[in-house]
């Protein structure tokens, strides 16, 4: 009974579930970094895009717009192949790094989705708020700051974290510019080892061991926060 | 104190306020009463500019409001208003809701606002709520907080727009009874209101404004016991 599984057990850190970890671990790190400051630049640059797209400013309402619907509009591999082949090596003729290109793709990509989010949660903020903090006399970017951005910021979190789990996912796209994230590695593995299925089976546990714990505490936010 | 002259103001196509003038006094209580529709509450909200005047001039105690040359957060930091739906700020709790305007727009230290505000809360019978959440006050209690918001900029004019008129009937008196104390202290108001009561109790004066104009206006007894023009006589056989 014992000797059973022990020869399971050895058997088991001998397959290539066990055995690709090491090297899939070094894709995930380069996955979580891309997503978390390709998020991060994203949420800069999508909440001034989103105040721009509720400016009253028609210039940058329509620079915001245009930015907004070119990116959600094309795919985001071939804005990383824009970015990686099309405009640093072709068009300007310097070469960034592929790790580069893929937080750049990330931030834009993210930035005009996370836009329509800072749009969105803005836009509901009850009128009266805005009418109130400037009948209080605060000026309009007091009002801003002070009284309708931290309401629009709780309603932010819940599609903010669902932003997350889709940029993530969208990271294994960079494997076609070879950049080492989990994809990639996974790749690189099965075809010297020739062991996909597992390979792949444990690529797709990693996923989901940041995937689905984040939809749940999302869920508890959400809940928490009543919106 | 307010000085409104040939105040016109269009939505797109739609005129609503076709010309009015009013003068209101220092310390003088004024209801605008009128069937909704009329402007009323329109008109108020020219008053500090929360809807941009389409023709006419606005003035506050000398200055043109509607005059690009003039700080307009200046003057709406002089001029209170309170909101039917009291619009307070639900992520601030009662106290944070008076101060924000002294801290930020007046530049005081947190310490003395916090002192002005809990006099203010005690004036409107609110001491306990002071560290309370807006979404866990009554209708009433929100809108006697909201006017203890506004009175923290020590304005020289309050306006009420229909202050009671989201409340249940029986939190009507507690609100009524702070603008009554408002009134007797001789702070100028500006009342747009359903509450007949007390635009003839408190009322200085009473204007009936329809369709965009000032139909009549006269001290409340005038306006209530012997309307002159046919439409204010229509309007309060109706509702009297």
């Amino acid at each position: 009974m014992i000797d059973a599984l022990n020869s399971m057990l050895d058997s088991l850190m001998d397959s290539a579930y066990i055995k690709s970890l090491p090297f899939l671990y070094e894709g995930l790190k380069l996955t979580l970094l891309i997503t978390i400051v390709g998020l991060f630049l994203g949420f800069i640059l999508g909440a001034f895009t989103g105040l721009g797209r509720l400016s009253k400013n028609g210039f940058i309402r329509g620079i915001s717009t245009i930015f907004v619907e070119v990116v959600r509009g094309t795919p985001i591999l071939v804005q990383v192949l824009f970015i990686y082949f099309g405009i640093s090596e072709d068009l300007i003729g310097v070469n960034i790094s592929a790790l580069t290109a893929a937080i750049i793709a990330i931030t834009i990509n993210a930035g005009a989705y996370i836009a329509e989010i800072v749009r969105g949660a803005v836009h509901s903020i009850d009128k009266g708020q805005y009418e109130a903090g400037r009948a209080v006399g605060l000026t309009e970017r007091q009002t801003m700051r002070y009284i309708i951005w931290p309401q629009a910021f709780k309603r932010m979190i819940p599609p903010l974290g669902n932003q997350f789990i889709i940029s993530l996912k969208d990271t294994s796209l960079f494997s076609v510019i070879a950049v080492g994230e989990l994809v990639y590695q996974g790749r690189q593995y099965y075809n010297a080892t020739f062991e996909v299925f597992e390979t792949l089976v444990m690529v797709c546990i990693i996923y989901l061991m940041i995937t689905i714990p984040t939809s749940v505490i999302l869920r508890r936010v959400e809940r928490k926060l009543d919106v | 104190m307010i000085t409104v002259k040939d105040l016109h103001k269009s939505f797109g196509d739609l005129e609503v306020l076709k010309g009015i003038s009013a003068e209101v006094k220092e310390s003088e209580v004024v209801c605008v009463i009128g069937p909704s529709g009329s402007g009323k509450s329109t008109f108020l909200r020219c008053i500090n500019l929360l809807e941009d005047i389409t023709s006419g001039e606005v003035t506050i105690d000398q200055d043109v409001i509607n005059d690009p040359k003039t700080n307009i957060n200046q003057v709406r930091s002089q001029v209170g208003m309170v909101f039917q739906h009291f619009n307070l700020f639900p992520h601030k709790t009662v106290l944070e809701n008076i101060t924000i305007g002294p801290v930020k727009v007046k530049g005081m230290k947190e310490e003395a606002a916090k002192e002005i505000a809990l006099q203010l809360l005690e004036k409107v019978g609110l001491s306990d709520k002071a560290d309370a959440y807006p979404e866990s006050l009554s209708g009433g209690q929100k809108q006697r907080a909201a006017i203890a918001r506004s009175l923290a900029m020590e304005p020289k004019v309050m306006l009420f727009d229909e202050p009671t008129s989201a409340l249940d009937p029986e939190l009507v008196g507690d609100v009524l009874e702070v603008m009554k104390d408002l009134a007797r202290e001789g702070m100028t108001m500006v009342v747009v209101t359903h509450e007949m009561g007390f635009a003839r109790e408190v009322g200085d004066r009473v204007m009936f404004m329809d369709e965009g104009v000032v139909m009549e206006e006269g001290d409340p007894q005038q306006i209530f016991e012997d309307p002159q023009n046919p439409r204010t006589q229509e309007f309060l056989s109706k509702i009297l």
